[in-house]
């Protein structure tokens, strides 16, 4: 029986970095259920898909590059180059499908750039793509230096309809478990990507090049295998994938600016390389891709919901997880390359016995051995997540944003304020800090309709009809506002981004909330929600 | 006969490392006299030197720093992709070195109000940098034993600092923004004697770097391990110490730029000293004509060169008006174009004309 | 026997010249449908150029090839593929992270409705691996089996690709032990029994005698001919590989003073049952000051092993080796530098010369290892040191600044030596240090090596050119198959070595 089973253990072995990492999802999770109530709620689960479109459509496509051998740092300038040139077409007033359409098609125009340097003229593809961010990013700021807010209503409504979940929903109330637009779109392109890369020519090209320190592309290439178009083609995917995660982007937050998704390159590698893609090549699957994001999704979950931390731990913990992985994936491939080394030792003439018995096939590493290395690594990584949650620091004191470097001083934020705001009886306080002029805007909202609001300098005025404010708080209410799912994702903003600092009292229940502009991690709805309250304030003339 | 000499010093001069940066730092500043006016201009206050060539200069000693140490690793082979994050963990160092009540440290009431006072330091200026550089090199030396000893890929390995080194620059200074006030420091990065301060460190690491290469034999062995590291395990060369002493140079190279950095902002802020900045260092390098992936030879001087060419670069973007941040869109069609300019297929191209001119 | 109008490949008068080396001059090959020729020659022979040439990687300066009575150019692998030639390298060409059926199919695939077909595949795979005599489980990673299994998988690929009619296998069994060198061979009679022309490249005698039907041995780029196994002796064989005719070497004229009157010093290196798994069976040897060791053998014998063992490249497995009267503990280049040990490695370009490097720097480059990182020598030493060298060896260059990759190979041997002498060793090792030499260098560095034992040192001096050992060794050892099995005083008939080697008596 035990020998059964540890057959088929060797029989499978190049699953076990994937079985390492979907187990390493359910335990998290299951244990996160089991320490906050909060992760029970069955729409807790399913805002881990809600939230995950943009980085799992982005993951896929790195997934082929990594395969393939290769690797693509220009995402993140992709990603904000679709956003802004999105919002500025669509501002002009071009039709939304054939804003996303052409964004589909720019992502592959530039994937196929870049593609034909690393190709053709054999620049490496880490500064290949690394030129093809700066360019991306750059370009951005030719197009505006401002974020600029979407309100086409087609992108509107990807962005907030609710596809109920049969079974766990009332469709007569419109409430319930749901999941959006965007996540059935995820599911299609994740399901495109497992089917190519399992069943097509190209897929198992990509599969054959990658690896080995670029042994096996050589390889591929005396096999006959067509490995510059794959290359090409895997560039140009990988465009594709960045352009439409940038367009997930925009229509979550409703609008583009050229400093979103910092530093995202290095969210998407991690997530392929926690799902069990060898970051060298060749071998890893698709399907654990899903995992990997899946994983990154539930740290970021459990260091919400302790509360303790800041949420800049979640970047801390995926780095460790990741560096742990890597150093796993490492160490057996050089234990591989030790053994083939000792393989290729000339045996024939010393008169040394044969492997008898084992029918050609080399001694496997045992298989104990094995699950030690791999699951120990990703136990320690667990443990010291959990240590580290529930021991955690105090959180970080209001910060005001970063100042860009020699430029303008910013504001302190104005909580005292806020909160005196609230207490007096206000339905909303809205703060709005940062960004590329220093601002501070602080908004308060009654609940007779009255906004008021002043930026240091400057107060305005403005009246809402009952209408009005009743849908502004029932679209906050709607948003889930006052249950798990809004939480704080505070951590240092960008040079030139916003900090939102929002609070509501309504119905007997307060909450605040505060969230960086540009930030991905952010739930999706806590931006409808700026949104929706950005449609209604009025505006200052003056920084 | 003289025809033979001259071409054969022609060939050298062109040859040499030195040459095509310089060829490319020369066209930019023509390119800046031509179009912008008052671009070369000088002036003097207060016994100081300024101007917009006195900017390139200052502005590009962050990449100067690197780019020293950068072609030290990139010359054996490897890359260092963490400079920007030691850089941010430097300055948190420093920062909380100075100023501990961020953190916590409890001080008496009398001493307390003295925090923003710029002649208040809790530890002595030069307690603050010899730490702040010996956790720099343990940084460098971390990403060493990766590389040498556990064989690990040097872009992967150093990745892995990349990604979780501004995770713990954060972790030093609990994510605060700690402001410095201390004048002393404040004039490593801001002060000037004549010229900018921050050029005389510049000078400084480079010649130690120079002491250290090329007056040592360590210089021809980071030359030897990139070019065949084979062949000089078989002459007794140690390739994974040589590999290791790059690391930690380069580590210590990114402390000292993180020092500058901070200091010329008078703020220790993880999430933006050295953002990017690795990538201008490696470019710098590039273009200093140190072969990325392969090493070999290397020269300090071109890198430097190299790293003024990205700065004059984006300094006079600055000037004719491109807005701040798509200047690297500019940045990154340069780095393209250097790259294919050191190419096989132009660098041939190049050769067979000099070669015709000479025969 | 076969008839010669089954003739299917014949390269005729094919000349092929490398910048500084003439890698085949005048050579002729014919290959037979349904045989199996065996391809022989030492290093520098000329054999992967000649099937470089066939297989269309390379393309011969002069000469024509016909292929099945047609005069043609094969222009590219791509080209030599669709004719039928089919390759099977030593390194194994394929992807060890994809299972086997894919290595096998990859690139034409079975398609079921525009996808991979894995069934189809995986069964394909299993009935063309059985023609082949064997059975696996094709769904695993290749890279989980056996080198064996791996080139099986790769001849099943090569034949799988086109109809081979042609199949070239490169030193196949180098990694093999016997039982699968037995399976190899019994799946390559196979096929030619099926009618394939099969070329068998190795350097293992016993393994040509085993299988192959005929046996072109080329020497130093040339042909030396073309003969039937059956009708060829061991010995006979060996001596057109590796030296002149029998008959010379009886009378060849020494350059080193007579043995006997030779004064042998102490013994500086002495090993006993000093072994390495799998690369060197253990053996004793001494060395003494004032004597050359010859090491003849043939490739794949183990003299290579025993001078990376002997200078720390590699660690020993068994036994020990005492220096002037100390033990050994440390095996590493850098502890035998310091000891006094130095090492002219065998395939310079690999482990020799660092070409970017000038020859002065290439020069120092030992002796500045030893010396450390701090204690450097300045540049006047440096150049001193160079043009001393460069003197003494006689090196061709106009300046000691050049860089080595610009110099012929034989200045580029000289290079590496004056690095070894440079550092004035007490025990010099020279692997092969006249490959790929002129003649008038090769004398040079014949009687430098003497004059090294002159001085007091012990020289190792290993070569395939029994000739050049005999010439200029005062004890020769001798090695077959991993082992060290002779050791002969420097006025032994060089017919007696060439027996030993060949074991067999003449």
């Amino acid at each position: 029986m035990m020998r059964k089973i540890s057959t088929i253990i060797s029989n499978n072995r190049r699953f076990l970095p994937l079985t390492v990492t979907i187990l390493l999802f359910f335990v998290a999770y299951a244990v996160g259920a089991w320490m906050y109530t909060g992760m029970r709620d069955p729409q807790v689960f399913l805002n881990l898909f809600r939230n995950s479109p943009f980085l799992l459509i982005s993951a896929v496509g790195m997934t082929f590059v990594i395969l393939s051998g290769g690797i693509d740092l220009s995402v993140s300038g992709v990603v904000a180059l679709t956003t802004v040139a999105s919002a500025a077409l669509l501002r002009d007033g071009w039709n939304p499908w054939l804003v996303i359409l052409l964004m589909l098609v720019m992502g592959m125009v530039l994937g196929a750039t870049m593609g034909a340097f690393i190709t053709y003229l054999n620049i490496q593809p880490f500064i290949a793509t690394l030129a093809g961010m700066w360019f991306a990013r750059g370009m951005c700021f030719f197009i505006s230096d401002d974020v600029i807010p979407i309100d086409n209503h087609t992108f509107l409504i990807l962005a907030r309809t609710k596809i109920l979940i049969p079974g766990l929903s009332d469709p007569v109330s419109q409430t319930g478990d749901y999941i959006s637009i965007l996540v059935i779109v995820m599911m299609l392109v994740f399901a495109a990507a497992i089917y190519i890369a399992q069943f097509s020519r190209f897929g198992r090209t990509v599969y054959a090049m990658g690896g080995n320190n670029g042994a096996n592309e050589q390889s591929a290439r005396l096999m006959g295998l067509p490995v510059n178009r794959t290359k090409m083609l895997v560039y140009i995917l990988n465009g594709f994938c960045s352009a439409l995660a940038g367009l997930t982007l925009c229509i979550t937050v409703s609008s583009g600016h050229g400093l979103y998704a910092q530093g995202f390159e290095m969210t998407v590698i991690a997530a392929v390389v926690i799902g069990g893609t060898m970051l060298t090549g060749g071998e890893g699957y698709v399907f654990g891709t899903l995992f990997g994001v899946l994983v990154t999704g539930v740290i970021q979950m459990l260091i919400q919901f302790n509360g303790k931390l800041s949420s800049w731990w979640t970047p801390i913990v995926v780095g460790l997880l990741t560096l742990a992985f890597i150093i796993v994936q490492s160490l057996l491939a050089a234990q591989n390359a030790r053994l083939l080394a000792s393989k290729k030792v000339k045996r024939a003439e010393v008169g040394l016995p044969s492997d008898a018995g084992e029918a050609g096939k080399k001694k496997p590493m045992p298989f104990a051995r094995q699950l030690l290395v791999f699951g120990g690594g990703a136990l320690v990584v667990i443990v010291g997540t959990f240590l580290v949650v529930t021991n955690g620091q105090r959180n970080a004191n209001g910060l005001s944003s970063t100042t860009p470097i020699q430029n303008c001083q910013s504001q302190p934020f104005r909580q005292d304020q806020a909160v005196t705001i609230i207490q007096s009886g206000a339905v909303l306080a809205y703060e709005r800090n940062g960004g590329p002029n220093c601002i501070d805007e602080l908004y308060a909202i009654y609940p007779d309709g009255r906004i008021e609001g002043d930026n240091g300098s400057e107060s305005v005025k403005k009246q809402l009809t009952p209408e009005e404010l009743d849908h502004l708080l029932s679209v906050i209410v709607a948003r889930q506002w006052f249950t798990n799912e809004i939480y704080d994702t505070y951590h240092t903003p960008c040079g030139s981004c916003y900090v939102y600092y929002i609070s509501v009292s309504y119905d007997g229940k307060q909450k605040t909330v505060k969230a960086v502009d540009g930030g991905t991690d952010a739930p999706a709805n806590y931006w409808q929600v700026v949104s929706e309250i950005n449609g209604v304030i009025p505006k200052f003339t003056s920084p | 006969m003289k025809t033979l000499k001259s071409t054969q010093t022609g060939r050298k001069i062109v040859e040499s490392k030195l040459f095509f940066p310089f060829v490319a730092l020369a066209l930019i500043l023509l390119l800046d006299f031509i179009f912008i006016p008052g671009f070369f201009k000088i002036e003097t206050r207060a016994g100081n030197l300024y101007g917009s060539l006195i900017d390139i200069l200052r502005n590009g000693s962050y990449v100067m720093l690197l780019a020293i140490g950068m072609t030290l690793v990139i010359a054996t082979g490897g890359v260092d992709l963490s400079v920007g994050a030691v850089m941010a963990i430097a300055a948190s160092v420093a920062a909380i070195m100075i100023n501990p009540t961020i953190i916590g440290v409890k001080l008496p009431p009398d001493v307390m109000k003295l925090v923003f006072d710029p002649n208040f330091t809790y530890s002595p200026l030069w307690e603050v940098i010899l730490v702040t550089l010996v956790v720099s090199m343990v940084c460098g030396l971390w990403n060493g034993i990766l590389v040498a000893y556990g064989n690990i890929q040097p872009m992967v390995a150093t990745l892995i600092l990349m990604i979780a080194g501004r995770g713990i620059a954060q972790l030093i200074t609990h994510s605060l923004r700690i402001q410095i006030f201390y004048a002393p420091y404040a004039f490593i990065g801001k002060g000037w004697v004549i010229l900018p301060f921050s050029l005389y460190i510049v000078a400084f690491v480079y010649a130690i770097a120079w002491l250290l290469t090329r007056k040592t034999s360590i210089g021809l062995f980071i030359e030897s391990v990139g070019i065949n590291f084979r062949a000089s395990f078989y002459s007794g060369i140690d390739e994974k110490k040589v590999k290791l002493l790059a690391y930690i140079f380069c580590g210590l190279c990114a402390g000292i730029a993180g020092l500058v950095a901070s200091s010329n902002i008078q703020t220790s802020d993880a999430n933006q000293i050295g953002l990017n900045y690795e990538l201008d260092a490696i470019l710098a390098v590039v273009i200093g004509g140190t072969a990325l992936g392969l090493g070999g030879r290397f020269s300090l001087l071109a890198s430097i060169i190299g790293a003024l060419v990205m700065q004059a670069t984006t300094t006079s973007m600055y000037a004719i008006g491109v807005p701040a941040s798509a200047v690297i869109a500019v940045k990154a069609l340069v780095v393209i174009f250097v790259i294919l300019l050191y190419s096989k297929q132009v660098q041939s191209f190049v050769r067979k004309i000099i070669g015709q001119k000479g025969a | 026997m076969v008839e010669s109008n089954d003739q299917i490949i014949l390269m005729k008068g094919i000349h092929k010249n490398f910048p500084g080396v003439q890698a085949l001059e005048d050579v002729d090959f014919a290959l037979r449908k349904g045989e199996i020729h065996a391809l022989v020659g030492e290093n520098g022979a000329g054999k992967s150029t000649l099937i470089k040439i066939l297989t269309g990687v390379e393309r011969q300066d002069k000469g024509t090839i016909t292929f099945e009575d047609k005069e043609l150019l094969i222009k590219s692998p791509q080209h030599a593929q669709s004719l039928g030639i089919s390759t099977v390298y030593q390194e194994i060409n394929l992807c060890p992270q994809l299972t086997v059926a894919e290595n096998i199919l990859i690139g034409r695939e079975p398609m079921k409705w525009g996808n991979v077909d894995w069934k189809k595949m995986n069964s394909r795979a299993r009935q063309i691996l059985e023609g082949l005599d064997l059975k696996i489980d094709v769904a695993q990673p290749l890279g989980s089996y056996s080198v064996a299994i791996q080139q099986m998988a790769a001849i099943a690929r090569a034949l799988e690709i086109s109809s081979a009619k042609v199949l070239i296998l490169d030193e196949p069994t180098s990694s093999l032990d016997t039982h699968e060198t037995e399976q190899l061979f019994s799946v390559i009679r196979k096929l030619k029994n099926e009618g394939m022309a099969i070329v068998f490249i190795t350097h293992f005698i016993n393994q040509v005698y085993e299988v192959a039907d005929r046996i072109t041995v080329l020497r130093n780029g040339k042909l030396v001919g073309t003969y039937d196994t059956a009708g060829l002796p061991r010995l006979e064989l060996i001596s057109k590989m590796i030296g002149r005719s029998l008959t010379e070497y009886e009378d060849m004229s020494k350059v080193k003073s007579d043995v006997s009157k030779h004064i042998r010093g102490d013994a500086l290196l002495q090993t006993k049952a000093l072994g390495r798994l799998g690369a060197i069976e253990p053996f004793d040897l001494v060395l003494h000051a004032g004597e050359v060791v010859g090491l003849a053998g043939l490739l794949g014998s183990g003299r290579t092993e025993i001078a990376n063992l002997l200078f720390g490249i590699d660690k020993p497995d068994t036994g020990s080796m005492v220096y002037e009267g100390h033990a050994v503990k440390q095996f590493s280049p850098l502890a035998s530098i310091n000891r006094g040990i130095g090492l002219c490695p065998e395939d310079r370009k690999a482990f020799g010369i660092v070409d970017d490097l000038t020859i002065r720097e290439n020069i120092i480059l030992a002796i500045q290892a030893r010396r450390g990182w701090f204690k450097h020598l300045n540049l006047k030493e440096q150049y001193e040191l160079a043009e001393r060298f460069i003197k003494l060896l006689n090196i061709i260059t106009p300046s000691p600044d050049q860089p080595v990759k610009n110099l012929s190979g034989g200045n580029q041997q000289k290079v590496i030596l004056a690095r070894w002498l440079a550092t004035n060793p007490q025990v010099l090792i020279l692997d092969e240090p006249t490959r790929g030499i002129d003649v008038g260098a090769k004398a040079e560095i014949q009687k430098l090596v003497l004059s090294l034992a002159e001085e007091g040192k012990a020289c190792m001096f290993v070569s395939s050119e029994l000739e050049e050992v005999l010439r200029t060794s005062h004890r020769i050892v001798v090695m077959r198959d991993r082992e060290k099995v002779s050791e002969f005083g420097g006025d032994v008939d060089g017919r007696k070595i060439m027996q030993t080697i060949a074991g067999s008596e003449s």
